[in-house]
C-alpha cells in the first residue's frame, strides 16, 4: 500500500510542476510583460527599467525557477490591474466558488443517489428507464443556457430566489443548479451500476437469506459499498466543477474566483489568470489523489497493479 | 457521517451569512448597480462614470455647479477671483471637516492640486488638471491656483472633476491605502470598497450646513457591480437592487410597464463615434490611412436607423466630434455626410481598393449598434471583424496604435464645454489618433482664449477640419434610459452623473 | 494505469455481458432510431442551409427587428421564427447555425482524435515507460480546467472559428488516448497481432493494418462524445464572447445577442437553445446507441 501511495504522489508531484510550468508559459507567451507592466505611455527607457526591476531581462528558466520559489512561499505576485496582491485577491473570492461548489455537488448528489437506487432497485422499469432519459437529456443542455433558463423562470417570473450576489444561501441555489446538474448523469449511472453490483454480489445475498427487511439490505449494506465510488467520483466532479465556475459565476454575476478569472483574462492582468489556472489545477489533482486512494482502499487489486 | 457533517456545516454557515441589508425604501438603503468598476476608487486615478458618481457622492470640490440653472456657487470655496489670465484667488470654506475629522484648510486644497499636476499624481485622465501649474498658499483659508495658459474653462473644472483630498492622511496612507479607505468632506463616506462586489456607503452626519447642494437624505447607499446588463434588469425587477441606468431601449420600453418601477429617459453629453487609424499605425498599408476610406465609412453608416431604432428616446444622429449643446461645438457649420452607400463604394473604388478590404473593429459597449455599424459597413464591402473588451484593455491596445478601427463612447466628463471632448481626442495627447498638427494648433487657441468669440471661431476651424479629413465617423449622441423603485425621488440630468446626494424617498 | 478516475473508463470499454440485455438492447435501439432521425434532419439543414433558408443569414434591416415567430400574435410566415435585433431572419440564421456548430463539433473531435489515438496506441502497443508518459500526459490535460484555459487562450489570440477549431482539438483529446489504450492492450496479444509480429510485420503495419481498424468501435463511441463535448465548449466560449464571432451566426453567439431580450421576448434564447439541445442530443444518443448495438451482449 505504501509503495502505491508513494508512486501515486509522485505522479501528482510531477503533473503539479508539469501544471505551473504550463500556466507560466501560458503568461509568457502573451508578448512582452514588461511592456504590458511600464503602461502604455512609458518609454522605452522606463520599459527597460520594468524589465530589469521585475527581473524580466534574465533567462525564462531562471525566471521560472524564482515564480516557484515565490509559489512555495504562497507568494503570487502583484495585480496589474488592482492594487492588491494575487493572494489577497484569490483568498476574497475562493470561499464564494467553494461554496457554490459544495451546494451544487451537494445538489448533483442529492439527485442522483436517489435516482441511481431506484434505477438499479427497479431495474428495467419505467423508472430506470426514466432516469436514463433524463440524464441524457441533462448531458445535452448547454450549462449557460440553463443558468438563463433558471433565471427568467425562478428569479424573474416566480421571484421564488433572488438572481445574483452571494449575501444569503439562496443567493447559491440556483447557481448551484445549473452548475451542479451537469454532474449528475456520470453519479447516477455509476450509482446505479454499483448497485447492480453489489446487489448481485454474495453477501447481500447471506444478508436476505438471513431474513433482514429489504429496506435493511438495501441501505445498510448495499448502498454503503455501492457508494465509495460515488463519493471518488464526486470528489473529481468538484474539480471539474470549481473549473467550470467561470461561466456560472458570469451569468449570476457571483464574485468567485471564476469571475475574477474572467476579468482577469479580459483585462490582461496575467498574474492573475496564471495563479487561478494553477490554483484549480492544485485542487483538482488533490482531489483526485484522494479519490484515487479510496478505491485503491476499496479494491485490493489496483494496488498490486 | 463525514458527507452529512460536511453538509450541515455549508447549510450553517450560510444561515450565519444571512442578515446583511437589502435594498430598499424600508431598510433606508439605495442600491444603485452598474456594470464597471472603476480600477480604483480614487477620483483621479480612473476614468469610469462609476467613478465620477462616487467622486460626487464621498467628496467636494471648489465649486457647485447648479444642475438645473448651471450657474456656479460656492461649495468648498466662499468666494473666487480672477487675479489676471493665470492666476485664480479662492477664499475656503471654515469650519469644513473630513470624514477622518482631519479639518478642512488651504494646505489640503494647496496639496491636492500640486500633487495631481505632477507626474508623480499618475492622474488618468491629465486633461483635466494639465492645465494646472501649482497652487500656493496665502493663508489659513486662502489660496492661490497658477495656470500654464490661459483656462477659460477653469471654473467648470474646478465645479467637476477636481475633487479635494484630504493633504496629511494622503500623504500618510499613501495611493494604496487610500484606495482601500478613502477619505473626503462629501455628503457621504464611503464605509468599505470590496474588489469586484462595490462600495457601501453611509450618510455623513457632519456633511458642511450651507452646502449648496444641502443635507443627504438617504441614510445608506451601496454601490453593486453587477456586470451582466440582464442581471441587473432582473435584480431591478425582484426588488434586489433599487436603482439602474443604460437600460437598453427595448428594455426600457418593457419595463414601463411594471407597475413599482419609474423609467426616465433624455438626452445625455455622451457621444458615440468610430475612431479611425488615420495615422496608419495599426499595419503600414492601413487602409484608413487614406482620407476617401475614412469619407466612405463616414457615407456608409445609417446614423438615422441607428439613433431612432437602436437607441431611441433623445438620441440624435451626430456628424461633428463633440456634443452639440458644448460650448464651442457648433454642429450647424460641420454639414457632415449622409447615408449613402453608393457614394461610399464609389470612394472606396477612388481609394483603390474596389472590392472593399478586411480590418477588425474594436469595441468594449453597445455589441448592438456596433453590429449594426459592421453590417453597414458590409454593404459597401468593409468586412470588419468585431474585437469585443474590457474598455482599459480597448483603451491600452489603442494607445499602443494596434486598432485599426474602433467604436467608443465619451461623456466629457459632464463638462459643458467643447474641449473637454475635443482636448481628449485632438490635441496630440495619447488617445489622439489623428495628430493633425493644424487642428491640434486650433484647439489650443479655443481652449486657452479669453474671448469667447475667439474660442469658438477656433473649434469651428477645428471640428470642420476633423469632419472634412474624416478622423472620426460620430455616429450619434446617446439617450439615456434610468430604471429605478417608485419608491424614489430621482431626478435625472444631461451630464449623465446620477445625484443621489438629492435623492430621497417618496 | 492510474488516471484520474479508471471507473469513468467502463463507460467506454466494450461493455460486459449482464442481465436485462433484451430491453435494454431493444431501448439502446429506440434511443438510437430517434438520434439518428434528429442527426440527420439537422446535418440535411445544415447543408441544405442555402436552399432551405427563406432570407440572408446577414441581411439586416432595423425597421423589420424584433418580430416574434409565427405562432405568436403578430408573427408572420415572411418570418417564421422572427427576427433578431437587428432584422435578420432568425430561421436562417438557425440554419447556417448549424452548419458552425456540425463544423465545429466534426472538426475539433477529429483533430483531438487523431492527437487522443496516436498517444492511446503508443501507449497500449509499447506499454511500460511510454505507457506512463502517456498516462503521465492524460492526467495533467485532466487536471488543467479547459473552459478557463479555452478562454484565456481564445482572448489571447483572439476568437475566430479556426482558433475555437485547433484550441478545442488541442483540448479533448484525453478521452481518445484512455479508451484507445485500454483497447489496444486487449487486442495487443491476441493471435491475429501475434501472427503478423511473428511475420515481421513492422510495428506501424501492425498497428495500422491489425489493431487501428479493431478499436474503431470504440473510437467511433469517443468521436461522438467529443463532438458533443466540443460544440457545447463553442457555444460557451461563443456566449463569452470570445468564441465564434459576430457575424457569424453561431448558435452560442444567438444566445448571448438574444439575452437582453430573454425577459420580455424569451423565444430569442429559447429557439437557438433547444436547436442545440437538440443536436448534442441527437449526437450522444448516436453515440450510446453505438455503443450498445456494438457490444452483442447488451450494456452494463
Amino acid at each position: 500500500m505504501s509503495a502505491y501511495l508513494l508512486r501515486r504522489l509522485g505522479i501528482a508531484l510531477a503533473v503539479a510542476f508539469t501544471v505551473s510550468l504550463i500556466s507560466f508559459f501560458l503568461l509568457h507567451l502573451s508578448g512582452d510583460l514588461a511592456t504590458a507592466i511600464a503602461g502604455p505611455e512609458a518609454t522605452a527607457e522606463q520599459i527597460e527599467v520594468v524589465r530589469h526591476q521585475h527581473g524580466l531581462d534574465r533567462p525564462l528558466a531562471t525566471q521560472y525557477v524564482e515564480w516557484i520559489g515565490q509559489l512555495l512561499r504562497l507568494d503570487l505576485g502583484q495585480s496589474f490591474f488592482f492594487q492588491e496582491s494575487v493572494r489577497d485577491l484569490i483568498a476574497s473570492r475562493l470561499p464564494i466558488t467553494l461554496t457554490l461548489g459544495a451546494i451544487a455537488l451537494l445538489v448533483a448528489l442529492l439527485i442522483a443517489i436517489p435516482l441511481g437506487v431506484l434505477a438499479a432497485v427497479r431495474r428495467d422499469t419505467w423508472i430506470d428507464r426514466l432516469a436514463l432519459t433524463l440524464a441524457t437529456f441533462g448531458q445535452a443542455m448547454p450549462s449557460f443556457w440553463f443558468a438563463l433558463v433558471l433565471i427568467v423562470v425562478f428569479a424573474v417570473t416566480l421571484k421564488w430566489l433572488p438572481v445574483s450576489g452571494n449575501t444569503s444561501w439562496q443567493h447559491f441555489i440556483l447557481p448551484a443548479i445549473a452548475l451542479g446538474y451537469y454532474a449528475t448523469p456520470s453519479l447516477m449511472r455509476l450509482t446505479r451500476a454499483g448497485m447492480l453490483d453489489v446487489l448481485g454480489a454474495d453477501y447481500i445475498r447471506t444478508a436476505r437469506a438471513k431474513g433482514l427487511s429489504p429496506a435493511r439490505v438495501l441501505f445498510k449494506h448495499a448502498l454503503r459499498n455501492a457508494l465509495i465510488p460515488v463519493v471518488a467520483l464526486a470528489a473529481v466532479e468538484f474539480g471539474f466543477m470549481l473549473g467550470g465556475s467561470v461561466v456560472i459565476e458570469a451569468v449570476f454575476s457571483l464574485q468567485g474566483i471564476g469571475q475574477l478569472a474572467w476579468d482577469a483574462i479580459a483585462r490582461n492582468d496575467f498574474p492573475v489568470v496564471q495563479a487561478i489556472v494553477l490554483l484549480i489545477a492544485l485542487i483538482y489533482i488533490v482531489l483526485t489523489l484522494v479519490a484515487d486512494l479510496l478505491n485503491a482502499l476499496l479494491d485490493p487489486r489496483i494496488r498490486v497493479r | 457521517m463525514g458527507l452529512k457533517g460536511f453538509a450541515c456545516g455549508i447549510a450553517f454557515s450560510l444561515f450565519l451569512a444571512q442578515g446583511q441589508a437589502f435594498a430598499g425604501k424600508a431598510n433606508d438603503t439605495l442600491v444603485y448597480a452598474s456594470d464597471t468598476e472603476p480600477e480604483n476608487v480614487s477620483p483621479y486615478h480612473n476614468d469610469a462614470r462609476e467613478g465620477v458618481i462616487l467622486a460626487h457622492l464621498a467628496w467636494d470640490t471648489l465649486i457647485y455647479r447648479d444642475p438645473q440653472t448651471g450657474e456656479y456657487r460656492p461649495m468648498l470655496a466662499t468666494g473666487w477671483q480672477q487675479v489676471d489670465p493665470l492666476t485664480l484667488d479662492f477664499d475656503l470654506r471654515q469650519g469644513v471637516t473630513f470624514h477622518n475629522g482631519d479639518p478642512f484648510t488651504a494646505d489640503d486644497v494647496v496639496f491636492t492640486f500640486n500633487y495631481v499636476a505632477s507626474p508623480e499624481g499618475k492622474v488618468v485622465t491629465q486633461q483635466n488638471v494639465n492645465w494646472i501649474k501649482s497652487a500656493e498658499k496665502l493663508g489659513e483659508y486662502k489660496v492661490r491656483l497658477h495656470l500654464k495658459q490661459p483656462f477659460p474653462a477653469a471654473l467648470e473644472y474646478l465645479a467637476n472633476p477636481l475633487p479635494i483630498y484630504p493633504g496629511k492622511y494622503f500623504q500618510k496612507v499613501g495611493l494604496a491605502g487610500f484606495a482601500q479607505k478613502p477619505v473626503g468632506t462629501g455628503p457621504y463616506r464611503i464605509v468599505a470598497v470590496t474588489s469586484g462586489q462595490g462600495v457601501t456607503l453611509e450618510r455623513n452626519p457632519d456633511y458642511f450646513k450651507d452646502s449648496p447642494q444641502g443635507q443627504p437624505r438617504i441614510g445608506h447607499i451601496q454601490f453593486r457591480v453587477i456586470p451582466d446588463a440582464e442581471t441587473r434588469l432582473a435584480e431591478l425587477m425582484t426588488g434586489g437592487i433599487d436603482w439602474a441606468w443604460r437600460v437598453a431601449p427595448d428594455q426600457a420600453e418593457q419595463l414601463k410597464a411594471a407597475p413599482n418601477l419609474t423609467v426616465e429617459s433624455g438626452a445625455s453629453m455622451r457621444i458615440g463615434f468610430l475612431s479611425m487609424d488615420a495615422q496608419g499605425a495599426s499595419s503600414p498599408d492601413s487602409p484608413f490611412a487614406k482620407a476617401e476610406v475614412r469619407q466612405a465609412v463616414n457615407y456608409a453608416i445609417n446614423r438615422q436607423a441607428i439613433a431612432s431604432q437602436l437607441m431611441g428616446g433623445g438620441s440624435q444622429p451626430l456628424q461633428v466630434a463633440c456634443y452639440p449643446e458644448q460650448f464651442g461645438c457648433d454642429a450647424k457649420a460641420v454639414p457632415g455626410y449622409p447615408y449613402d452607400p453608393a457614394k461610399a463604394k464609389a470612394l472606396l473604388k477612388a481609394a483603390g481598393y474596389p472590392n472593399g478590404f478586411s480590418t477588425e473593429i474594436f469595441a468594449y459597449r453597445d455589441r448592438d449598434v456596433v453590429e449594426a455599424l459592421i453590417g453597414d459597413l458590409r454593404a459597401v464591402g468593409i468586412d470588419a471583424k468585431l474585437r469585443y473588451l474590457k474598455y482599459a484593455a480597448l483603451r491600452d491596445q489603442q494607445r499602443a496604435g494596434k486598432v485599426p478601427m474602433a467604436f467608443l463612447a465619451w461623456g466629457s466628463f459632464s463638462i459643458a464645454d467643447a474641449s473637454a471632448a475635443t482636448g481628449v481626442y485632438f490635441k496630440g495627447n495619447a488617445d489622439d489618433v489623428a495628430k493633425d498638427p493644424q487642428v491640434i494648433d486650433w484647439l489650443k487657441v479655443a481652449d486657452t482664449a479669453m474671448d469667447p468669440a475667439v474660442r469658438k471661431d477656433n473649434y469651428r476651424k477645428a471640428l470642420q477640419r476633423i469632419a472634412a479629413q474624416a478622423y472620426w465617423a460620430p455616429v450619434f449622441n446617446y439617450s439615456i434610459n434610468y430604471a429605478f423603485t417608485s419608491d424614489l425621488a430621482f431626478q435625472p440630468y444631461p451630464d449623465e452623473l446620477p445625484r443621489f446626494a438629492l435623492a430621497h424617498w417618496n | 494505469m492510474t488516471v484520474a478516475n479508471p471507473f469513468v473508463l467502463d463507460d467506454y470499454l466494450p461493455p460486459r455481458p449482464t442481465l436485462g440485455r433484451q430491453l435494454r438492447r431493444w431501448f439502446g435501439h429506440r434511443g438510437f432510431a430517434l438520434g439518428a432521425v434528429l442527426l440527420v434532419v439537422i446535418v440535411f439543414a445544415a447543408l441544405a442551409a442555402s436552399w432551405l433558408a427563406p432570407h440572408d443569414p446577414y441581411a439586416q434591416d432595423v425597421m423589420q427587428r424584433m418580430k416574434p415567430p409565427v405562432w405568436m400574435a403578430k408573427g408572420t410566415w415572411a418570418h417564421p421564427l422572427g427576427t433578431d435585433k437587428l432584422g435578420r431572419d432568425y430561421l436562417s440564421r438557425l440554419l447556417y447555425g448549424a452548419r458552425i456548430s456540425l463544423f465545429i463539433g466534426l472538426a475539433a473531435a477529429l483533430i483531438s482524435g487523431a492527437i487522443g489515438t496516436l498517444l492511446g496506441v503508443l501507449a497500449g502497443y509499447y506499454g511500460g515507460k511510454v505507457d506512463a508518459l502517456v498516462s503521465y500526459l492524460v492526467t495533467t490535460r485532466l487536471a488543467l480546467p479547459v473552459v478557463m484555459v479555452a478562454l484565456a487562450a481564445a482572448s489571447l489570440v483572439g476568437g475566430s472559428l479556426q482558433v475555437v477549431v485547433i484550441l478545442l482539438g488541442c483540448l479533448l483529446w484525453d478521452r481518445f488516448a484512455v479508451v484507445v489504450r485500454a483497447a489496444v492492450q486487449q487486442i495487443r496479444d491476441a493471435e491475429y497481432v501475434a501472427a503478423a509480429q511473428a511475420l515481421g510485420c513492422s510495428p506501424w503495419r501492425v498497428i495500422v493494418g491489425e489493431i487501428l481498424p479493431n478499436v474503431l468501435g470504440a473510437l467511433i463511441v469517443v468521436i461522438t462524445l467529443e463532438m458533443a463535448h466540443a460544440i457545447l465548449l463553442e457555444a460557451t466560449l461563443s456566449f463569452l464572447g470570445v468564441g465564434v464571432q459576430p457575424p457569424l451566426p453561431s448558435w452560442g453567439l444567438m444566445i448571448a445577442e438574444g439575452k437582453p431580450y430573454m425577459f420580455f421576448s424569451p423565444w430569442v434564447i429559447a429557439i437557438p437553445g433547444i436547436a442545440l439541445m437538440l443536436l448534442v442530443l441527437a449526437i450522444n444518443l448516436v453515440g450510446d446507441g453505438i455503443r450498445d448495438l456494438a457490444a452483442p451482449s447488451g450494456r452494463n
